[in-house]
């Protein structure tokens, strides 16, 4: 181990960087009580190549360190890009991360088999198509892959938004980015998008940048995806409002109006209790409410 | 079709089946021939995506051990005119003029002349058969308007060639079936339809359509991500809820308004149409036909009254 100036490494090499994003504070705030702990690897080249400890290097630079601990190898540079890659395998990668491994290792020529093995230790199903799409993703823009970090977006999801083009996504990104969502809400939320510009031929985000929070989001997107449900349901709940039901007495029907028969559902404590919800219910019958109900749901 | 993988299966367990149906929906009783699991025509829609594993085609030509488990089936039933067909896990004729897989089924229907045969297709040759067809096999078409046919079922044979090939099965002395089946929600469809009515009124012969069902486009939850993937524009247009069944199904309302209008426009061509719906609910029957037809043996009941009406007693 040595101690090398910072200004002896090319800072802006970053061959063998898989890691992302770069800064991370938490780290810059250890180095910065107790310094570099582990030291970072250097490819033995003028200037020297940092094989791994970017993230340790970009916050010794912040800190304003002159020197860092250092080991310096001489490696041949595919050497060197697979030791980068094991070195990190350890703390488990994110997708984004994931992606800079496989597409650095596509560039540098590594057989399939080779990268299909390092596929297999990152827990990714070694496929030409799933290969495919990690390099796209290291390929893409900036907020995608902050996105991508910050939501731990599933192989599924960040699927889903490369199906959008760059203008689409970009918008997509904007709107999600304030909402906090899981990852199911995310695909619902990205299945309802996709299905809107299949439909349409382009994704409509008007009206949905104001929606408070992902729930929100979903049922205005509902209401833009499925018209005639949404419609239904609207009708439903004010007929509803308009029976003033007790807390007692409940009217459901099918979710999607697909069976023809409605509930009505009772909560008995007492003889009273039944006569008051007879009365209830011929009142609301004759104000024909019922009626109304069974047409929405006969169709 | 050249390179299509087809694999003869030795013939074990139940070739001969009744039709799966569907949970809550009203099932016409169909019996199913499984000749051949897999089909070659490829069509963007196909159920088969989800139900086959394989995308090789499999053919069960051991007809005696196929004949027998039919023989077992019409001699159990005691109620009922049973109709049988080789359209379920595969197209009825788009291999046949190189297997020749139907003349002995066709044969030993118009031996036994106690049930029907129906050979569903989309693919309009039948000339290998003329010679053998007797009125005991229903030759049927898939048909949807010949914009669909582009889009969608593109390994098929065009609309007209479909609708001219019927008309040769009645003119050789057989009665047809058609199915609007699936009827696919999208833009202008109503026009659509309207023409493709006009034109099945103009070249057959309506008195000898056995009968014609209608099904709207319904599938299996997990296609909905494949049409998604493949951008299918006109297969996602409509909105589709999940059924009692599971399966994803345009929302009712819709379905009962486009099986109104459809039946509206087949009566108007021919009254005495036998019009039937593959997989429907009691009150969509109802609301669209003012018929009601509570269970599948009321179906089957209303399709033994068919046949026999067209039949006499020769069945």
């Amino acid at each position: 181990m040595k101690t090398i100036p910072l200004n002896d490494i090319d800072l802006n090499d970053r061959r063998f960087c898989i890691s992302y994003p770069l800064e991370d504070e938490a780290l810059t705030g250890s180095i910065g009580e107790i310094g570099i702990v582990q030291p970072v690897l250097l490819l033995d080249a003028s200037p020297l190549v940092t094989i791994t400890g970017f993230r340790r290097i970009t916050s010794a630079k912040k800190l304003g360190l002159a020197n860092i601990p250092a080991i310096i190898k001489k490696v041949r540079a595919d050497e060197a890009l697979l030791l980068s890659i094991h070195d990190n395998l350890g703390r488990g990668l994110n997708m984004v991360e994931k992606a800079y491994a496989l597409e650095k290792m596509a560039g540098a020529g590594f057989s399939r088999q080779k990268i299909f093995g390092i596929m297999a230790l990152l827990s990714l199903n070694p496929h030409e198509k799933v290969l495919g799409s990690f390099v796209a993703i290291a390929n893409e823009e900036k907020p995608l892959k902050d996105f991508i970090v910050r939501h731990g977006a599933s192989m599924k999801n960040i699927e889903y938004l490369l199906k959008f083009d760059a203008q689409e996504r970009k918008g997509i990104i904007s709107l999600l980015s304030p909402l906090h969502i899981t990852d199911s809400l995310l695909r619902e939320i990205l299945e309802m998008l996709i299905l809107m510009k299949i439909r349409k031929g382009a994704v409509n985000l008007r009206g949905l940048h104001t929606s408070s929070d992902g729930r929100d989001l979903k049922a205005r997107l509902k209401k833009k995806n499925y018209p005639i449900l949404s419609s239904m349901e609207k009708k439903f709940l004010a007929v509803k409002q308009r029976c003033a039901l007790p807390p007692h007495i409940d009217i459901k029907v099918d979710p999607f109006f697909e069976k023809e028969y409605i509930d009505i559902l009772l909560k008995i404590k007492s003889e009273n209790d039944v006569k008051a919800a007879m009365e209830k219910l011929k009142a609301i019958l004759e104000d024909g409410y019922i009626r109304s109900i069974l047409e929405l749901t006969q169709g | 079709m050249n390179s299509l993988k087809v694999e003869h299966a030795e013939s074990q367990g139940n070739i001969v089946r009744d039709c799966p149906g569907t949970k809550d929906h009203i099932c016409c009783g169909y019996k199913t021939i499984d000749l051949i699991e897999g089909c070659a025509l490829s069509c963007s829609y196909c159920i088969l995506k989800a139900y086959l594993n394989t995308p090789a085609i499999t053919i069960h030509d051991d007809i005696p051990y196929i004949t027998s488990q039919i023989d077992d089936m019409t001699g159990r039933e005691t109620r009922h005119i049973l109709r049988f067909g080789t359209g379920e896990l595969s197209d009825s004729l788009a291999l046949d003029r190189r297997y020749k897989l139907n003349r002995p089924l066709v044969e030993f229907f118009g031996e036994r002349k106690n049930a029907l045969l129906e050979l569903k297709s989309k693919w309009a040759y039948i000339d290998h058969l003329i010679p053998h067809l007797n009125p005991y096999t229903i030759i049927s078409f898939s048909i949807a308007p010949q914009r669909i046919i582009d889009e969608e079922e593109k390994r098929t044979s065009p609309l007209y060639k479909r609708l001219k090939t019927a008309r040769k099965a009645q003119d050789a002395g057989c009665f047809v079936g058609l199915h609007f089946d699936p009827i696919i929600i999208c833009p202008g469809f109503e026009k659509d339809y309207h023409y493709l009515i006009e034109d099945i009124s103009r070249i057959l012969d309506m008195d000898r359509i056995i009968w014609l069902s209608l099904g709207l486009l319904r599938f299996p939850p997990k296609l909905l991500g494949h049409y998604m993937e493949h951008n299918r524009r006109n297969l996602l247009y409509g909105e589709f809820i999940r059924g009692e069944d599971g399966k994803m199904r345009y929302i009712k309302q819709q379905r009962i308004k486009v099986y109104t209008m459809l039946y509206k426009m087949l009566k108007k061509k021919n009254k005495g149409l036998f019009i039937y719906f593959c997989m429907e609910r009691e009150d969509v029957w109802r609301k669209v036909t003012g018929m009601t037809v509570k269970d599948d043996d009321a179906l089957m009941t209303l399709f033994d009254e068919r046949i026999k009406h067209l039949y006499g007693g020769k069945i």
